[in-house]
């Protein structure tokens, strides 16, 4: 197996751990961002410490985003007052709409499945214009077009 | 917050993203309140009437994970 499919399964696994940690019935964008971010390869640990981000940053950013979001219809996170249910009895397998675009768009980025590097899948995610990524990484003031344009420099001394 | 002013979101992207984080909160209320029904020793018909929704569509969504997580569930 190729290290980069090495690299997509280690990621979408650990997504799956982020996913069913979240309660989650589907792995989504933000669960494989959580999982780059843990994972901590070289040219992807490097752009998201630049950012500020690490798994805890991004994990708070999603929270916030999460009340943001509620708060604006409106809506108070800890007005519900029930206990935390269990967790589903497994993980969950299936990839969610935006993981699928994520990975989708970072594929996209080479011309040759051989030229694809972790920092593509990244900017796959990174690419997201709307949707929770994007709006997380805005609350946390993270300047989402300098990100990219990090990992992108990253990626041209190899494909020269 | 207070969370009884509803406003509704100006922006097409909030409103969007209010829809999307709505959702998931109503899936984790309606984990909680399934599995705390269910330790009280509600069946699940009787929490499928009160969600809305067939038994099997109760049962299909949450038996695996009570089971799991030790809940003893009531066959009616």
């Amino acid at each position: 197996m190729a290290a980069i499919d090495e690299y997509i399964n280690t990621i979408i696994e650990r997504g799956r751990r982020d996913a069913h940690h979240d309660g989650s019935s589907t792995i989504e964008a933000h669960h494989l961002l959580l999982a780059i971010a843990a994972e901590g390869e070289n040219a992807t640990h490097q752009a998201l410490t630049s950012a500020g981000l690490d798994h805890r940053a991004i994990r708070d950013a999603l929270d916030r985003e999460f009340e943001h979001s509620l708060n604006a219809a409106g809506v108070s996170l800890a007005a519900s007052g029930l206990p935390r249910p269990s967790k589903a009895a497994k993980p969950p397998t299936q990839l969610g709409a935006s993981a699928k675009l994520a990975l989708e768009r970072g594929f996209a980025s080479v011309d040759r499945k051989k030229d694809l590097r972790p920092a593509h899948l990244l900017l796959g995610i990174l690419q997201a214009q709307v949707g929770t990524v994007p709006r997380a990484l805005a609350l946390a003031d993270v300047d989402r077009a300098e990100l990219m344009a990090r990992l992108l420099r990253t990626l041209t001394p190899e494909s020269d | 917050m207070s969370g009884v002013e509803i406003p509704v979101p100006q922006e097409p992207a909030d409103a969007l993203a209010a829809v999307a984080a709505l959702r998931r909160l109503a899936d984790q209320i309606e984990d909680a309140a399934v599995e705390q029904a269910m330790r009280a020793g509600w069946s699940w018909p009787q929490v499928a009437e009160a969600l809305g929704v067939t038994r099997q569509a109760v049962h299909k969504k949450h038996a695996k994970r009570l089971i799991a997580a030790g809940v003893t569930l009531r066959r009616r």
